[in-house]
């Protein structure tokens, strides 16, 4: 693609709060029928360079172009009326309205006695059929709809006031792997016919398949701008962290050498039998102390159910459980608790954060709960939660008195963990704990989980990303359709290919995919997060992101 | 009102003092108080003169008044702020007066004897026996049968008042005992002993709330009971705690409520107080979803509806106009709270103060900085810190051009 | 959806509060109760079959009042008296209970209503199935006479002109006054304002304030204490709507260190017991009653009506008053309420 003019240039941006540098003189440029990356850890200024692009934010210095002609924005209105649409991660579209009313919001067709309402629906339909929606009958409530087709007509939306640009902040963070490529499929269109598309998003095999150029920022400043086939992986994730990737990789040959340590002690936990209804088949499980067992499976296999049964996040009906050789019931995360068993949830909104209290309050709410109200925790001890935590876990920024929800998504699951931590568990339950955060703060993650095992505490680790269970684990139990279904000691020779064949081979017959096939081929669409696609997809156990 | 100095470069306590107190919620229900004073003397200059009367060397006066009528709602103000805190309410409050109105009376007026002080207690125990129990059962449909908290206290406040009819066989049963009219009717040190009485559970309400972690698992519960839950936290017993107190301080402030008169009236002792407290409750800062609360602040709020009740007798709004009037001050107070008022004024001071207070105070709640965070910005707030062209960094520079864009934003 | 279910189970369980009421509120009235859901027809041996949609617990007046109907229409008079009180002071329960009373086929409804407009359909409907009612205490609105037999009343007009009368004759050289009233917007309270109004006007008795304290001892009191306060306690008489906030005015005159009867003299309507008994110890000066006790009337009016005698349209109780602490000694035995 020979290079036209760029139709957004951005120069020289800052934009300070208080205390922060949230950009320090950032350049960006995006040209016409491109898909261009946006990338970075978390808190390296993405959000904060798109939403001084779309006007939410004022600029403190530098200057907009947009078609060459310098712009400035006093609101999102404003970019919209210069053709720059955004489609947040959050659909923000209004659920109860009817699909075409969302799509024409604001832009209803007007005639002599008001809205006319069959021209705003024809219209919605011919915005919808761009995206190749047009089969959707445009009088349904929008929440007929599946999250993804939801995120389509967001797009429809944003295309349906002629944009330039369109804006996908983190567009794929709750689709699976057959809706992602439906959306690739449209970017790729509406890219064909000229839009310039921004994407963010964690998933750095997306961001490889679909994009044509990248920009990267670390700490609010720029660090480079290139096309994708001038950068590698390892150069890519080296940009954004700063540092090569040594740590990260000597992380799994450090754990596949101790695998079998473990052996020899009594089990911590045993499990015989343990189940619920619906949600997991009787199994039987042991764990030791020291040592990783990764939970292996796709979403929805009984991994999550498994785990919850063990902490007491649900009460098993069948089977018994046997804690340092006593057998125990766990009745509610309370019992738990006072059996030295942490989970941390893969949900993190709903079961993980106390949105609006305080880090410190977040990190010291499990200690506390299991003493009780009338027995507060001491200052003292408090404080010295915190900053152990704190500083120990890396958390940013590192004021305790913030609101945890006003933390990044990472910083939160540090929190989190810090909060468990704290318990001081002999078993401590992650479910996902990596999940939806940048490489960063999950190399962070993974350093503190093998590090806690090197201290004698018996670690449960639920991923979606196999290499990352495969990496950290002594011991995989796979589970697949609410069963458990093996389990593989692990050692160099296991890779994640093992584990997905496994899968596979296990009752191939009773399974029943259920997406379906994908209309275009995934390039190499990892197993990530959510990712329910066919699990003999080959590109499977190549290389995701923390992989050297 | 006394703006910070805005030219000290390292603010004395006073200034941070002052500051933090006008960034609390219920700030604006003490100006409310003192507005609504200044309105009284404006009426009668004496107004606030507090004399002593030679009979028996208590203080009289309209302020006197007002902390004795302040009783009752103060009362059950604390209750229902811990209530609401855990994402609940509580509609019975008023008739759980009513009830331990109605048991008190009926004990003493059986008991007979008007001078004992064991008699008094008796009925006091019985009446806050009673409350409690009924609070329990609010409690017990709440956290372990999982009825919504509007139903459950909807039915004890129709049932509580029925209660109280059987108690009294539908009279308003009057009774005499000195001791027990003392509580509503004497003085201590020169004060009523109802105030003080309920400025010392107040108080001690809030030292326990505070000093152990019911207030943290309280909020902790309203704001994400399932996180809590996850973390440990054992919902129903803290839920029942909560509603045995609301039901407890409501029968206190039922006690207060007929000692006064040493009358039960049975259809309207307490009658409609449970939306004196809520809007008590409200006035103080505590959101009506749950989460962060202030006992303080609810106390706050229910000086301001006594003051409010007693100001509308002394200027003499007419009684068709007075729900208008309360109506009006109500309205006024809660624009002034909310977020978007707050941040029109806060932006007027930030433009104001060079380097003074308000614009680096909102440092301590920026956005999430880059990219991936969870949205949980507050534009207004970020808009009035960061101004636009060049308002942080220089933080003088912020002329009134800016100060107009800011608003706009900020809408 | 599940908006749906928990709006169903919301109404519910208020339906089954509110039962629960009806029947503690049953109990509480005291009196014979009669199930009004029992047999169809309404000839049980010859008695006569009364329906009386009454008020229910409301304080000590409306006991006396209810009572004493209950105690003159027995079974040994000839009556089968069905007794309905309303829910809560519920308007709509009373309309419920009336509407079962027609379908019954009752052979006359006594009502007392707790709000006065809302029930032309209702006494059109008792009309057309050519049962007679009268009205007790309370009037409706409009006021249309052809809709019942007759209204058997105390006027509130006429006793609180009386005490009117009383205060221009106490006053001579004219005083200051506030009025407790009850709840602004109520019909009695209208009455009572309009008989004072016609009894004072002229006079050079000066109103000072009229505030509501919602006929209760407790804002009673509140209230009078600061209007006491707000004029330097230049007040020399108090007229309070009923008897419950007059008793708690005395206590505010006491509090503010006056004395009742002689610096601030206190009149009320109702004669209750309990103000009475307070008239004897010199906090209330003046106390008219509103008489409740007039089954005697009704009983009359009934059989008349039965008889298919013409009957006046509005019939007056007679009331007493009491401002002499010797005769009230002697009328406190009696009393009844």
């Amino acid at each position: 693609m020979a290079e036209p003019a760029p139709v957004v240039e951005m120069r020289g941006i800052s934009i300070e709060f208080p205390g922060v540098k949230a950009l320090d003189e950032v350049g960006f440029r995006l040209f016409p029928g491109e898909v261009h990356a946006l990338m970075g850890e978390n808190g390296a200024g993405k959000s904060t360079l798109i939403k001084a692009l779309t006007g939410v934010y004022p600029i403190d210095s530098g200057t907009i172009l947009v078609e060459g002609e310098q712009r400035r924005f006093h609101g999102t209105a404003d970019a919209q009326s210069a053709g720059i649409s955004t489609v947040y991660q959050e659909v923000n579209l209004v659920t109860n309205l009817t699909i075409g009313e969302n799509v024409m919001l604001g832009h209803e067709v007007r005639g002599p006695f008001g809205v006319n309402w069959r021209a705003t629906h024809r219209a919605a339909t011919e915005a919808l059929a761009r995206l190749h929606l047009d089969h959707l009958d445009t009088h349904r409530p929008l929440s007929t709809l599946s999250i993804a087709v939801q995120q389509l007509v967001a797009i429809s939306r944003a295309m349906a006031i002629d944009a330039k640009v369109l804006i996908l902040d983190e567009p794929t963070s709750s689709l699976d792997a057959a809706e992602v490529d439906r959306l690739f499929t449209v970017m790729r269109q509406l890219r064909d016919e000229g839009v310039a598309i921004l994407f963010v998003s964690h998933f750095l095999d997306q961001v490889f398949e679909i994009s044509d150029r990248l920009t990267v920022l670390r700490n609010g400043q720029f660090i480079c701008e290139r096309r994708k086939e001038e950068l590698s992986r390892q150069e890519l994730i080296a940009q954004m962290i700063g540092k090569d990737l040594e740590t990260l990789s000597s992380l799994g040959g450090n754990r596949r050498a101790g695998e079998t340590e473990g052996e020899r002690e009594e089990p911590l936990l045993t499990a015989v039998g343990v189940g619920r209804r619906g949600a997991i088949e009787p199994t039987d499980l042991e764990i030791r102390p020291g040592e990783i067992v990764g939970f292996a499976g796709l979403l929805g296999s009984g991994r999550t159910e498994l785990a919850r049964l063990l902490y007491g996040a649900d009460k098993a009906d069948s089977g018994t459980i046997t804690l340092r050789g006593r057998k125990t019931t766990l009745k509610n995360p309370a019992d738990g608790l006072k059996r030295r068993i942490a989970f941390s949830t893969e949900n993190r909104r709903d079961e993980g954060v106390v949105g609006d209290l305080t880090v410190r309050e977040n990190l010291i709410l499990a200690v506390q709960a299991g003493r009780g109200w009338a027995r507060p925790v001491p200052k003292r001890e408090r404080d010295e939660i915190v900053s152990t935590r704190m500083s120990e876990l890396n958390v940013r920024p590192a004021d305790p008195d913030r609101l945890i929800k006003n933390l990044s998504g990472g910083n939160q699951q540090k929190v989190l963990l810090g909060r468990w931590l704290a318990t001081d568990p002999d078993l401590l339950i992650l479910d996902e704990p990596t999940r939806g955060i940048d490489v960063g703060a999950k190399a962070e993650i993974q350093e503190a989980v093998a590090e806690l095992a090197a201290q004698g505490v018996a670690v449960v680790f639920i991923s979606s990303e196999l290499e990352e269970v495969v990496r950290l684990s002594d011991r995989i139990v796979v589970l697949k359709d609410h069963r458990k279904i093996g389990e593989i000691v692990n050692g160099p020779e296991v890779t994640a290919q093992m584990i997905v064949d496994l899968i596979a081979a296990h009752g191939a017959d009773t399974h029943h995919p259920s997406p379906p096939p994908p209309a275009q081929p995934a390039g190499n669409q990892p197993l990530s997060a959510r990712s329910t696609s066919a699990p003999a997809d080959p590109a499977v156990s190549e290389t995701t992101e923390e992989q050297s | 009102m006394s703006a910070p100095s805005p030219a000290a470069p390292a603010p004395s306590p006073v200034v941070v003092w002052l500051r933090d107190l006008i960034r609390k919620p219920f700030f604006w229900g003490i100006v409310a108080i003192v507005a609504l004073l200044l309105l009284n003397v404006v009426k009668d200059p004496a107004y606030l003169a507090i004399t002593v009367n030679p009979a028996n060397g208590n203080l009289v006066g309209n302020l006197i008044d007002i902390m004795r009528s302040s009783a009752p709602v103060l009362m059950i103000a604390v209750g229902m702020s811990l209530v609401i805190a855990t994402g609940g309410i509580d509609l019975s409050v008023g008739s759980v007066m009513a009830v331990a109105g109605a048991v008190s009376m009926e004990f003493l007026k059986y008991a007979g004897d008007s001078a004992s002080i064991g008699v008094a207690f008796s009925a006091l125990g019985l009446a806050l026996l009673v409350s409690a129990a009924v609070g329990a059962f609010n409690g017990f449909l709440v956290a372990y049968v999982g009825l919504q908290p509007f139903i459950s206290t909807l039915v004890m406040m129709l049932a509580g008042r029925g209660l109280a009819k059987v108690i009294t066989s539908g009279q308003n049963t009057a009774a005499s005992n000195e001791p027990f009219r003392w509580i509503a009717n004497g003085y201590v040190l020169g004060l009523p002993v109802v105030f003080l009485l309920a400025l010392v559970l107040v108080i001690a309400a809030g030292l326990v709330v505070r000093r152990s972690a019911l207030g943290l698992m309280i909020e902790a519960i309203g704001i994400n009971p399932r996180a809590s839950r996850m973390a440990g936290i054992q919902p129903k017993g803290l839920l029942l705690t909560v509603y045995i107190l609301s039901g407890l301080l409501a029968g206190v402030a039922g006690i207060f409520s007929v000692a006064t008169v040493m009358t039960v009236d049975v259809t309207r002792t307490g009658s409609q107080m449970e939306l004196d407290a809520i809007l008590a409750v409200v006035i103080g800062g505590t959101s009506l979803a749950g989460g962060k609360f202030s006992v303080g602040g609810a106390a706050i709020g229910a000086l301001l509806i006594a003051t409010l009740d007693k100001t509308v007798l002394f200027l003499g709004v007419s009684s068709s106009a007075t729900p208008a009037f309360k109506a009006i001050v109500i309205v006024v107070l809660c624009l002034l709270q909310s977020q978007r008022v707050r941040s029109w004024f806060t932006s007027r001071r930030a433009s104001g103060g060079p380097g003074g207070g308000a614009g680096t105070r909102s440092a301590g709640d920026p956005p999430p900085s880059g990219g991936g965070g969870d949205g949980g910005a507050d534009p207004g707030a970020h808009t009035v810190s960061s101004g636009d062209g060049a308002a942080a960094s220089s933080p003088g520079g912020a002329g009134l051009a800016s100060d107009v864009e800011a608003k706009e934003v900020a809408a | 959806m599940t908006h749906l279910n928990w709006t169903r189970r919301a109404i519910g369980l208020v339906a089954a509060g509110a039962m629960a009421l009806a029947l503690t509120a049953c109990s509480g009235g005291g009196g014979d109760t009669t199930d009004d859901a029992s047999d169809g027809t309404a000839d049980t041996g010859g008695l006569t079959t009364i329906g009386f949609v009454a008020v229910g617990p409301e304080g000590a007046w409306r006991a006396a009042n209810e009572t004493n109907i209950q105690d003159t229409f027995t079974e040994e008079a000839g009556y089968d008296l069905k007794f309905a009180p309303a829910t809560n002071l519920d308007q709509k329960s009373q309309i419920d209970s009336f509407t079962s009373f027609v379908d019954e086929g009752v052979d006359l409804i006594l009502l007392s209503a707790t709000e006065a407009s809302g029930w032309e359909d209702s006494l059109k409907r008792a009309q057309e199935a050519e049962i007679p009612v009268i009205l007790l205490d309370r009037g409706i609105e409009p006021d249309d006479t052809s809709l019942y037999v007759t209204r058997i009343a105390p006027d509130n007009v006429m006793v609180a002109e009386a005490v009117g009368e009383w205060a221009v004759s106490q006053f001579p050289d004219g005083a200051n006054y506030i009025i407790l009233e009850g709840p602004a917007g109520v019909g009695v309270v209208n009455e009572r304002n309009e008989g004072w109004d016609a009894a004072v006007e002229g006079s050079s008795l000066v109103k000072v304030a009229a505030q509501t304290a919602n006929w209760s001892t407790d804002e009673g009191r509140s209230v009078t204490e600061t209007l006491l306060k707000a004029n330097n306690n230049n007040i020399q008489l108090i007229f309070a709507q009923n008897d419950e906030m007059g008793i708690g005015a005395a206590q505010a005159v006491k509090e503010a260190g006056l004395t009742p009867g002689t610096d601030v003299k206190i009149a009320t309507i109702d004669g209750t017991k309990a103000a009475l008994e307070a008239l004897v110890a010199g906090d209330l000066s003046f106390v008219h009653e509103y008489n409740p006790l007039f089954g005697d009337m009704a009983l009359d009016a009934v059989e008349k009506t039965l008889a298919g005698e013409s009957v006046e349209p509005y019939i007056i109780v007679p009331s007493e008053s009491f401002s002499d602490v010797a005769t009230t000694e002697a009328a406190l035995p009696d009393r009844k309420y």
